[in-house]
């Protein structure tokens, strides 16, 4: 029998074990779990010690001190500094002497804090408020009668997504403003005609508000973030807009997330109907 | 009410029939899909067809089998088109299963009738460096040396022996850069490094769980192109399919899942706004009940 | 012109009869025309390949690049009066390269047609370089020349040695019968420039903004770390999920169950898994007030030790060293789902009261929150992973999103490193926000007015930020 099939037959097996988790907990999928967990440790721990230990230790430290004997001196002999903090990690193993593990793990999250801090606030802050550095209003060249229909749809929505969070922030039961009624009334107002000038406007000419939502998202969720300032008046009203931006972006994210889901399982089907069964061509 | 209390206690193992019903039915139709092509998917196919023949792409396969259904496809469709296309690759791998997926897509690459394997050479025209350990500190390290991080290739030949990276000594002498990705180490470090250190141009093949975290650097011009999920390998199969001008098969695997998804999401939208409905029947009843 | 241009096409076959016809039509409308247009309209006809001489490219500058490591050169030129953006005569720019001014050029590289620029990236410090920059026709079709077929060519026109054109397929794309005419006729040559070196920079003045935002918030970081030693009280707003965890343990304490606690599937180099460790800290302290019962599966040996210890101390400040034990904290595997599959495992048998799930997560979160709340247990996640987070929104009853979780660590532990961070990333927010503020009006400005010293201004403030 070609060991392939046996192969094919052994994973379907097993896929079939771990999906049958969904029905209830099993024998079958106890078995599975099993396998699956032993043969994974013992992977990770083959592939750690021949891709780390070996290929980067050992290669690169071992002719290192035969080059030493023989009286050349080789940069690689530094390896020895890391064979000893590796050395020193294992001494957890003896408990009056575990501490000097700590020693090997600051020099890992030492070293490893000083390479994300700058790879973090230079991709995702730094050149992020560059990118957030935009109109928050343009006003595109004429564009077909369809997308423009999209496009002024969108715009109302902005505005009236716009005025809700202003209600909201200064009427809403959890509102810690503390203004008096009518001074929060004439804000609306002004804020009414404002989003009602912008309306009319985007009905005769195109106006394109991508650049004010972009804004909008990402000053209220900064200022959710920030730890400094309890949540009340407007930088409570602002943060509780900031977590609508939030909820919107989790909901995309679970979006994509449940296609990426649907994508495995399509997989693991394939799997079953094409190489196993072979039903399906 | 009865009908929207049953609605909401349903046993949650029959939507996962409905789920798997909705996968697996639509993969005994052959449907051809025609996918508008995404302005992210459009900057990556845009990239790769202004190179030059002979430029020198390198491709980081950073996944394993669990996310090749998303991923496969997309490194299927590029490879079959850096190669008819006659550009140099190469090859490696953050991830330990990483360079085995690449040698699969070279395989499905070559099986097309229209790609004849005999005019490539390995190490000539592609190259296969392997796994590296190390995440994101063997990309900070290529950035000085190609060498000190693949002191031997896949199939265990030295680095020097291969004719396609002698003239290759870091990023500089790299025109594209490909990563396929599904977590971590992956697209954010190579951003993060790569691009933003040592300003390599890079596109994303991305899983669908990822590229929410990628789409910033998108806009911000980090990454050139991208390609999300199943939908953006079938969108990057259809675009090759169209764009390329050649007699390569590229509609393939992730055009044909498409249907399947697309079902399934549609169940998947089902079940949310009826829930989401019994959800607030239900509560506005029970309010009314306590109200009285 | 269009004349000339079809003669160009006429090099393929396939294209031979519609030249015929082409001709023959500009014969029949020459009839019509006067006597000079038609002397022109001979002329054409004569097989002799006249495709135009490109111009070349004017104003060919080269200079080491700056801010750099070395080993590259920058070349810009005005773009060849042929290269127009529709219909032009330019395919390409080859740049060639020789460490003399008269010989032995060399192709280093190829330009798109409309690029002004080229980066060398291939040479030496310290090197003299020359560079020329060669303007090629646009062509039609491909011919593949083998081998034996080049040699000769090789030797017949020693110009292509000359010129460096050495690789097959770049002298494949001609017709060999172009070959004659090509380089004379064909291809604009520009004026050498040089001579060049490259070398390397101390100091990469692009990356200005990153040390000085960078300055400013490590200094303030350790000011405020600084101030919080001396014994300063540092603000902190309330987090709402601290509360939650309470309850959560005095639930499980009251239903007599387990509490199970997830920290993430790094290792300790992640500040995330630094974060959940510290809450578990205060956690397993409260719980070993209560005497409830922890139950703890990881997937990093680091992170095992390190919880083994944190809860053992926590036990020790309860004054309870003796129920401890080191089973509350057990490895399982470092496989993502392997460990995934273990998890559920035990969730679905041991049925825990509470479920934490605190630190770095991936794709493992929505199977594990999933089940959690499958089981009804109460449970509490905090990641700064951006794509797990709407799953534990979604299935879990309180998440605290990204730095929340710095946040409550800070708060909870009191410890000045942790406080002093939080503040200094605070004075980070801030000047995000007053530039993303200064900047958008500047912005919104020049688009509504239209004014050139508004976009100025928005691209002086964006140029801080960007590469």
């Amino acid at each position: 029998m070609d060991s392939n099939i046996v192969g094919v037959w052994i994973a379907a097996f097993l896929t079939l074990g771990i999906m049958s988790f969904l029905y209830k907990d099993n024998p079958w999928y106890k078995f599975s779990e099993a396998i699956f967990v032993g043969l994974s440790a013992g992977y990770w721990f083959a592939s750690l010690f021949w891709q780390s230990l070996h290929a980067k230790f050992w290669t690169n430290w071992s002719p290192a001190v035969q080059s030493l004997f023989q009286g050349q001196f080789d940069y690689n002999l530094l390896y020895t500094g890391a064979g000893i903090l590796g050395l020193m990690m294992l001494l957890r193993l003896v408990p009056p002497i575990g501490w000097i593990s700590r020693w090997p793990l600051s020099v890992v999250v030492g070293g490893t804090a000083g390479l994300y801090l700058i790879n973090y606030l230079v991709s995702n802050a730094i050149r992020q408020i560059g990118s957030t550095i935009q109109p928050a209003v343009t006003f595109p060249e004429s564009i077909g009668w369809v997308q423009s229909g999209g496009v002024i749809i969108g715009n109302v929505l902005v505005f009236a997504v716009l005025l809700v969070s202003l209600g909201f922030i200064l009427f809403g039961r959890s509102s810690t403003i503390d203004l008096p009624t009518p001074t929060k009334l004439f804000f609306f107002l002004i804020a009414l005609v404002a989003c009602g000038l912008g309306t009319f406007y985007s009905l005769s000419m195109p106006l394109n508000l991508t650049g004010l939502i972009i804004f909008m998202g990402v000053f209220c969720g900064l200022i959710y973030f920030f730890f400094s300032k309890e949540h009340t008046g407007f930088f409570g009203g602002a943060a509780t807009v900031g977590t609508w931006f939030l909820m919107v972006t989790f909901g995309a994210s679970f979006g994509y997330t449940v296609m990426s889901r649907m994508s495995l399982l399509i997989g693991r089907i394939d799997f079953l109907l094409v190489e196993w069964l072979k039903v399906v061509k | 009410m009865n009908f929207w209390k049953a609605l909401l206690a349903i046993d949650r193992r029959w939507i996962f029939l409905f789920v798997f019903l909705a996968l697996a039915v639509p993969m005994f139709l052959n449907v051809d899909f025609e996918l508008s092509i995404s302005r992210e998917v459009q900057g990556l196919y845009d990239a790769l067809d202004k190179l030059q023949p002979n430029s020198k792409v390198l491709m980081s396969f950073d996944y394993d089998p669990p996310s090749a259904p998303e991923l496969q496809p997309m490194a299927d469709a590029i490879m079959k088109y850096c190669l008819k296309k006659r550009l140099r690759i190469i090859i490696m791998g953050l991830w330990p299963q990483g360079p085995i997926q690449a040698n699969m897509a070279l395989a499905r690459a070559f099986a097309d009738k229209n790609i004849d394997q005999s005019e490539y050479v390995y190490g000539i025209h592609y190259v296969n460096l392997g796994y590296q350990a190390g995440n994101e500190f063997v990309i900070q390290r290529m950035g000085s040396s190609f060498y000190d991080m693949f002191k031997n290739d896949y199939a265990g030949n030295r680095y020097e022996e291969l004719p396609l990276m002698r003239g290759i000594k870091n990023f500089n002498d790299i025109d594209f850069s490909i990563n396929f990705s599904a977590g971590y180490p992956g697209t954010v470090e190579w951003v993060q490094i790569a691009v933003d250190r040592f300003h390599v141009r890079l596109g994303a093949g991305n899983t669908a769980v990822q590229a929410p975290q990628v789409y910033p650097y998108y806009n911000s011009g980090q990454v050139v192109g991208l390609a999300g999920g199943m939908r953006g390998a079938a969108e990057l199969e259809g675009i090759f399919a169209y764009n390329a001008e050649t007699d390569v098969v590229y509609k393939d695997r992730g055009t044909k899942y498409m249907l399947s998804q697309t079902i399934a999401h549609a169940v998947v939208m089902f079940f949310i706004v009826v829930g989401n409905i019994a959800y607030f029947v239900i509560g506005r009843k029970d309010k009314l009940k306590t109200s009285k | 012109m269009c004349g000339l241009f079809c003669v160009w096409k006429m090099l393929k076959l396939k294209v031979a009869i519609f030249t015929l016809l082409f001709l023959l039509l500009s014969c029949f409308s020459a009839v019509a025309q006067t006597e000079e247009e038609i002397s022109d309209t001979t002329a054409s006809e004569e097989p002799s390949y006249r495709i135009p001489k490109l111009a070349p490219v004017t104003n060919l500058e080269v200079q080491d690049s700056p801010d750099d490591a070395g080993g590259e050169i920058e070349l810009t030129w005005k773009l060849s009066a042929d290269d127009t953006e529709d219909n032009g005569l330019v395919s390409k720019y080859v740049i060639l390269r020789s460490q003399n001014r008269t010989s032995d050029f060399h192709i280093v590289g190829v330009a798109n047609h409309q690029d002004t620029s080229y980066i060398d990236k291939g040479t030496q410090d310290g090197t003299e370089y020359y560079y020329k920059v060669v303007t090629f026709p646009k062509y039609e079709g491909e011919v593949r020349l083998t081998r034996e077929e080049i040699d000769p060519l090789m030797d017949e026109f020693p110009e292509f040695t000359e010129l460096g054109i050495k690789d097959v397929s770049m002298l494949a794309e001609y017709d060999r019968n172009l070959a004659a005419a090509f380089i004379d006729e064909i291809l604009g040559i520009s004026a050498v420039a040089g001579p060049v070196k490259s070398s390397a920079q101390w100091f990469n003045s692009k990356d200005l903004d990153t040390f000085i935002i960078g300055l400013v918030i490590c200094t303030s970081v350790v000011i405020f770390i600084g101030l919080a030693r001396g014994g300063r009280k540092l603000f902190l707003r309330r987090i709402g999920g601290l509360q939650a965890i309470e309850n959560a343990i005095g639930r499980a304490t009251e239903m007599g169950k387990s509490i199970l606690f997830i920290p993430g599937i790094q290792d300790m180099d992640d500040v995330q898994t630094v974060a959940g460790i510290t809450i578990l800290g205060r956690i397993a302290k409260t719980i070993a007030e209560y005497d409830t019962k922890i139950n703890m599966p990881v997937s990093r040996s680091i992170v095992m030790t390190t919880a083994r210890e944190t809860i053992k101390e926590a036990y020790l400040s309860a004054g309870r060293p003796d129920a401890y034990s080191d089973d509350m904290v057990h490895y399982i595997t470092d496989e993502q789902f392997g460990y995934v599959a273990a998890v559920d495992g035990i969730m679905v048998r041991e049925k825990p009261a509470t479920c934490f799930y605190l630190g770095a997560f991936f794709a493992e979160s929505l199977i594990m929150a999933e089940t959690g709340n499958s089981i009804g247990a109460i449970q509490i996640a905090g990641t700064a992973m951006p794509a797990q987070l709407p799953f534990f929104v979604a299935a879990c009853d309180y998440t605290l999103i990204g730095e929340e979780l710095f946040a409550a660590s800070a708060y909870l532990s009191g410890e000045p490193k942790q406080l002093g961070s939080l503040k200094g990333q605070d004075v980070g927010k801030v000047i995000a926000m007053v530039f993303i503020i200064v900047g958008t009006a500047f912005a919104t400005l020049a688009a509504v007015t239209g004014s050139e010293t508004f976009l100025e201004i928005t691209n002086m403030i964006k140029s801080w930020f960007s590469a």
